[in-house]
C-alpha cells in the first residue's frame, strides 16, 4: 500500500464506455496503481481524461520516481519520471519542459514576478502549518490570468517545491449525444458535468478530502486545485455554480486554488467572460485570496493577496524558447525565436508548441533564408510585427481579436499612408484622380472586421452614430458620401433580414458585404478626415430611440381605444401620431396625467441617452491611441 | 369624446358624404353575404368610416361590441417556432387587425388568422353556417409574401370567411389579390362636402359659423374630412366665437418639420458657413430632431416628404427638380432599408450639398 501514491476516485459512470478508460483499467488490474492517466505531477491536464477524475498524486518528483521505478521498464510509454522526462521524443514539448523549480518557471523573472511567486508559495505553506481554524480567514485562492501565463505550472510547481500534494477537478469530457443515447439504453442516468461538480464540492466540504485517510502518509499536505470550472449555460446554471463555489470558500478546510482564464483581451460582450468575471467577485467577497495574472499589480495584506502577473514578457520567453533549443539540440536562429516570441503575444504554452511545430520542418535552413529576406532590421521592429500579422510568417501567429471599439476606432480614425508607395503597373485598372484613395495604414477592413467578430448590423449602426465626428467640417459632400454608403449598407442588411430563416448562407454572405460596405464606405467617402483629436464613440442613439417609438407606438394605440369609446375600429399609428395626438394636445382633452407620462418618458430617453455618452467616455480612452 | 369620432355615421343610412357608395353597399349585404371588397383611398376620406357601418349593416348591433386583445401566436415555422404579438379587435362575428406592424413576418399573421377562423365558423340565426368578416388594415403595406399567402388563403377559406381589406393606394396590393375583390374606391371628399360636413357639425353643437370659415378649414385640411373636422374642433378650443379670418393652428410636427427646414437653409448662407456647421447640422439638428419625430411615431416617409414640401417653398426654381429627384431616391430606399434614419440624413447631406454648391457658382 506504501506504493499506492496516487489514487484515483471516479465520480461518474463515464468510465464504462470510455476507450481509453479501458486502457486504464487494465493496468488497474494486475497492480493496485491506478495512476497511469496521470503520471506526472506536472503535467496540464489531460483532454482525454474519462469522467471527471479526482487524482491525488505525489508532486515530489524523486520520490514518484521511487515509488514508480519497478514499473519503470512496462510503463515507459507513459510514464514520465523525472529521469527520463527530457528524452522521451513523442512528447509535446510544452509538458517536456514543464518548469519544475521556482526559478525555471519562467514567468517573467523581474523581482517583481519571483516575489509574486514567493508569495503564493508562502500562502500555501502558511495555509499547510498552521491550524486550520481560525476564524475569518479564507483558505482559497483565485489564480487568474490569461491563457498561458502559467496559472496551472505555478501551482505544480510550488505543491513540488513544498511537497504537497495535489488534488485536482478537472471539468470531465462532455457526454455527447450518441453516448448519451447509448447510456440511457444500457440504463444509466445523465449526470450532468454541473452536477457532478456540485456533488464533488459537497463532498469535500464534508469530509475534507477523503483520500488524505487512504493514503496512510497523514503527514504529507493536500492542496485542492479546481482547474477549469465546469461550462456553465444560461443564467440559472451560473448561479448554481456561483453558489456552490461560495459554500466552498466559506467552509473548505483544504487550501484550495482556483484557476480562472481571464479573458480580458477577448469582446467584452462574450457572456461566459462577463460570469467569470462575476464569478471571481463574488468569491473575492466571499473571502478567497486572490492572484491576479494580468497586467496591474496589487499587493494587499496578507490575508487578501492580490498580485498580478504581467504576460510574460518577449525576453523571458525567448529565453525559455532557447533554453528548449539547446537541450533538444536544435538549431534555431535568433530571429526565429524572436518572431515565435512576438507572436505568441505572451503565452508560452503556444510559444513553444509553435517552436516544436517549427523544429518538424526539415527544410529549416530554406525556411531561415526565406525570412530572412523580408525585411526585419532590428530598428523596425514594428515593421517585421506587421508583415508578421499580415500572413507571412503566420505559421506561429496566434489570431488576434480585437474589441469593437479598438476596429471602430481604426475604421473611424481612417489612417493612410501619406504618399501612394504602391508603384502602379502599366495593365492595373486606373480609377480617376477624384475616386482614388491613398493606401489604408492597416489591414484590410474585411479582416479586421472578422477579428472584431463584429455583427453587421451593430457595427452599421455605430459607425453611423459616429462617423460625422470625424469628417472635416467643410466636407459636405464627403458626409453624403458616408451617409449614402451607410444606407446602402441598411437596404442590404434589410434584404437579409426578409430571408432570414430560408438561406442562412445567403443570409451570411448578405451580412459580411454589408458590413463590408458600410465600412468601405465609411473609409472611402471620408476623403477629408477632420484633424485627429480625441473623440468619445457614442453609442448608437437609434437603439434607445427604437425601443421607445415602439413604446409609444403600443401606447398609442391603447389610448386611443380607451378615447373613442371603443365604439369604432382601428385606427392607423401614422393618423393617430400626426393627426389625433396634435389636436388632442390643443384640445386638452387628454388628461394631464398621461400627458406628463409621455413627456417626462421622453425626457427620461433623452436623459439616459446622455449619461450613456458620458459613461461611454470613460470606455473608449484606448480610441485615442489611434 | 371628439368631434371625429363623435360624429361617426354609425349605419350607412346616416352616411353624408359618399351616400351613393352607401346606397350601393346597403343593396350589396342585403342577401347578407358579400364578396371580398377591398376599399382604397386617401387617408381621411371615410374608408373606416364605411366598412364599420357596412359591418353594423351585415351584423346588426353586436357589431360594435368590440374587444381588444393582444394575441399571441406561436408559428411553428419549420426549423423554429416564431413567435408573434398582435393587438386584434373582435367582435363576435369579425376580426380586425393591422397585420403590417409585425414588420416581416405578417405573411405568418395572415395564414394563422384565417385558418383558425375558418375552423370555428358561427351559425347563424337560420341554422346554416355563416361567416365571419376579416378586416385587415393598411394592406398596402402587406410584404409580398404575406400579399401572395393571402391570396392562397383567401381561395381556400372562401366558404367560411369574407375578407374587407382597407389600404390608401391599391397600385401596392398585388393584381391577384385586387382581382379576387370587389374594388371600391372612396374619394377623397371635395371642398363643398367637407363644408357641408363641418357645418352639419356646426348645427348640432349649436354653433355660429362666419361665411367662408368653413371653406377655409376644407381648404387647409387638404380634402382629408377627418382633418378638417379635428382643426376645426381645435378652432373651437382655440377661440369661440369664430372670425372668420381666425388663425388655423398646424400641427405641431409639421412645424418642426419647417423649423428644420429653416435651420438647414439659414446656416448654408455662403458668408458665414461656422466653422463646426456640419456637425452641427447633421448630428445635432437633422438628427436629433428627426429622432424625436420618430420616438413621437410621425412615419418617415411623411417626414420625409413634408421636409421636402418645405424645402420647395425656400428654393430656387432652378434647384427644385434636382432635391425632388434625390428626396424620390432616397424615399424609395428608406422603404427597402430598415432605418430610416440613415436615409433622411443622407438626403439631407446630399441637400445640403447641392445648394452649397449653388450657392457658390451663384454669389461666388
Amino acid at each position: 500500500m506504501g506504493k499506492r501514491n496516487t489514487i484515483t476516485i471516479s465520480s461518474s459512470d463515464d468510465e464504462d464506455y470510455e476507450p481509453s478508460s479501458r486502457l486504464t483499467r487494465s493496468y488497474q488490474k494486475p497492480k493496485s496503481t491506478s495512476s497511469l492517466t496521470r503520471t506526472n505531477p506536472n503535467r496540464a491536464k489531460k483532454p482525454r481524461l474519462p469522467g471527471s477524475r479526482l487524482t491525488k498524486q505525489s508532486s515530489n518528483v524523486d520520490e514518484m520516481r521511487l515509488a514508480f521505478r519497478d514499473f519503470d521498464e512496462v510503463l515507459n510509454g507513459f510514464k514520465v519520471s523525472a529521469g527520463s522526462r527530457r528524452s522521451n521524443p513523442k512528447e509535446l514539448w510544452v509538458d517536456k519542459h514543464k518548469p519544475s523549480s521556482l526559478e525555471e518557471l519562467a514567468v517573467n523573472k523581474k523581482k517583481v514576478r519571483v516575489n509574486m511567486v514567493e508569495e503564493v508559495k508562502s500562502w500555501f505553506e502558511e495555509r499547510l502549518m498552521t491550524p486550520k481554524d481560525e476564524v475569518g480567514r479564507s483558505s482559497v485562492l483565485i489564480l487568474s490570468g490569461q491563457a498561458g501565463v502559467g496559472k496551472s505550472a505555478t501551482v505544480h510547481v510550488i505543491a513540488s517545491k513544498i511537497g504537497a500534494q495535489l488534488c485536482e477537478w478537472n471539468t470531465p469530457t462532455p457526454t455527447i449525444w450518441q453516448e448519451h443515447v447509448h447510456n440511457s439504453s444500457a440504463g444509466m442516468n445523465y449526470t450532468s458535468k454541473l452536477d457532478e461538480f456540485e456533488n464533488f464540492v459537497e463532498r469535500v466540504r464534508k469530509y475534507g478530502l477523503i483520500s488524505s485517510s487512504l493514503n496512510g502518509n497523514s503527514k504529507s499536505s493536500i492542496i485542492l486545485v479546481i482547474d477549469d470550472l465546469p461550462v456553465t449555460n444560461g443564467r440559472s446554471a451560473f448561479e448554481r455554480l456561483q453558489r456552490c463555489l461560495v459554500l466552498l470558500v466559506r467552509s473548505t478546510r483544504v487550501p484550495t486554488a482556483i484557476l480562472v482564464t481571464d479573458y480580458g483581451n477577448a469582446d467584452s460582450s462574450d457572456l461566459t467572460a462577463r460570469w467569470l468575471e462575476e464569478l471571481q467577485l463574488t468569491l473575492e467577497s466571499a473571502g478567497a485570496s486572490k492572484v491576479m495574472l494580468t497586467r496591474k499589480l496589487l499587493l494587499i495584506s496578507c490575508w487578501k493577496l492580490q498580485v498580478a502577473f504581467n504576460p510574460i514578457t518577449n525576453n523571458s520567453i525567448k529565453k525559455t524558447l532557447s533554453r528548449i533549443c539547446r537541450q533538444e539540440l536544435c538549431n534555431v536562429a535568433a530571429e526565429e525565436i524572436d518572431l515565435i516570441a512576438r507572436a505568441s503575444g505572451g503565452d508560452i504554452r503556444h510559444a513553444i508548441t509553435s517552436l516544436q511545430l517549427f523544429c518538424l520542418k526539415p527544410n529549416v535552413e530554406l525556411d531561415l533564408s526565406l525570412s530572412n529576406s523580408t525585411p526585419s532590421c532590428p530598428k523596425e521592429n514594428a515593421n517585421v510585427l506587421n508583415e508578421f500579422s499580415g500572413g507571412i510568417s503566420s505559421q506561429y501567429g496566434r489570431d488576434e481579436t480585437l474589441t469593437l471599439f479598438h476596429a471602430l476606432g481604426k475604421f473611424l480614425h481612417n489612417k493612410r499612408d501619406t504618399e501612394n508607395v504602391v508603384a502602379l503597373d502599366q495593365n492595373a485598372f486606373r480609377v480617376g484622380e477624384k475616386f482614388s484613395r491613398l493606401p489604408f495604414k492597416m489591414d484590410s477592413p474585411e479582416k479586421i472586421l472578422c477579428q472584431a467578430h463584429g455583427q453587421s448590423r451593430p457595427i452599421t449602426d455605430f459607425l453611423h452614430e459616429n462617423v460625422l465626428d470625424f469628417v472635416s467640417d467643410e466636407a459636405m459632400d464627403d458626409a453624403w458620401a458616408v451617409a449614402s454608403y451607410l444606407g446602402d449598407a441598411d437596404l442590404l442588411l434589410a434584404t437579409s433580414r426578409r430571408t432570414l430563416n430560408r438561406h442562412s448562407e445567403i443570409e451570411n454572405v448578405l451580412q459580411s458585404a454589408a458590413a463590408s460596405v458600410a465600412v468601405r464606405g465609411v473609409l472611402y467617402g471620408n476623403f477629408h478626415p477632420s484633424p485627429s483629436r480625441w473623440h468619445a464613440i457614442r453609442k448608437p442613439k437609434l437603439w434607445q430611440i427604437e425601443q421607445s417609438s415602439s413604446h409609444n407606438q403600443n401606447e398609442m394605440l391603447r389610448q386611443r381605444f380607451m378615447e373613442d369609446g371603443g365604439s369604432s375600429s382601428f385606427s392607423e399609428v401614422s393618423v393617430i401620431a400626426t393627426e389625433y395626438r396634435p389636436v388632442l394636445k390643443w384640445v386638452g382633452y387628454r388628461k394631464a396625467g398621461d400627458v406628463e407620462t409621455h413627456e417626462s418618458e421622453d425626457e427620461s430617453v433623452k436623459r439616459m441617452s446622455i449619461d450613456e455618452e458620458e459613461s461611454k467616455i470613460s470606455d473608449d480612452d484606448d480610441i485615442e491611441d489611434w | 369624446m371628439l368631434w371625429v369620432d363623435k360624429y361617426r355615421p354609425k349605419t350607412l343610412a346616416q352616411v353624408i358624404v359618399h351616400e351613393d357608395i352607401a346606397q350601393n353597399l346597403t343593396k350589396l349585404v342585403t342577401e347578407q353575404d358579400c364578396p371580398h371588397l377591398l376599399f382604397y383611398g386617401s387617408s381621411g376620406s371615410g374608408k373606416k368610416t364605411l366598412i364599420m357601418a357596412l359591418l353594423r349593416q351585415i351584423f346588426g348591433p353586436s357589431a360594435e361590441k368590440v374587444k381588444v386583445e393582444n394575441r399571441n401566436w406561436k408559428i411553428d415555422a419549420g426549423s423554429r417556432t416564431i413567435d408573434l404579438e398582435l393587438t386584434t379587435l373582435a367582435s363576435t362575428n369579425h376580426v380586425e387587425l393591422s397585420p403590417s406592424d409585425v414588420g416581416f413576418q405578417d405573411r405568418y399573421i395572415v395564414q394563422e388568422i384565417i385558418k383558425e377562423m375558418a375552423k370555428n365558423r358561427p351559425i347563424d340565426t337560420k341554422g346554416k353556417k355563416g361567416f365571419k368578416v376579416l378586416v385587415l388594415n393598411e394592406v398596402d403595406k402587406l410584404s409580398r409574401e404575406a400579399q401572395h399567402s393571402l391570396r392562397r388563403t383567401m381561395e381556400k377559406y372562401s366558404a367560411s370567411c369574407r375578407l374587407i381589406l382597407c389600404c390608401n393606394s391599391s397600385s401596392k396590393v398585388t393584381e391577384a389579390i385586387r382581382s379576387r375583390c370587389l374594388n371600391i374606391r372612396i374619394n377623397a371628399p371635395s371642398a363643398e362636402q367637407i363644408v357641408k360636413v363641418l357645418e352639419f357639425i356646426g348645427k348640432k353643437e349649436g354653433l355660429q359659423l362666419p361665411s367662408g370659415f368653413a371653406a377655409r378649414i376644407a381648404e387647409k385640411s387638404n380634402r382629408n374630412l377627418r382633418r378638417a373636422i379635428l382643426s376645426f374642433e381645435t378652432c373651437r378650443v382655440q377661440q369661440y366665437p369664430f372670425t372668420s379670418n381666425q388663425a388655423i393652428p398646424p400641427m405641431d410636427w409639421e412645424e418642426y418639420i419647417s423649423e428644420i427646414a429653416t435651420d438647414i437653409m439659414k446656416e448654408q448662407s455662403p458668408k458665414r458657413f461656422l466653422p463646426s456647421a456640419l456637425k452641427y447640422l447633421i448630428v445635432l439638428l437633422v438628427r436629433g430632431k428627426v429622432y424625436e419625430l420618430l420616438i413621437n411615431c410621425i412615419p418617415p416617409e411623411i417626414v420625409l416628404k413634408r421636409l421636402l414640401h418645405e424645402l420647395l417653398k425656400k428654393l430656387d426654381a432652378e434647384l427644385k427638380h434636382e432635391v425632388c429627384h434625390w428626396a424620390a431616391y432616397y424615399e424609395h430606399r428608406m422603404r427597402l432599408g430598415q432605418k430610416a434614419i440613415f436615409h433622411i440624413e443622407a438626403f439631407v447631406a446630399k441637400f445640403m450639398s447641392i445648394y452649397k454648391a449653388f450657392l457658390i457658382a451663384t454669389f461666388g
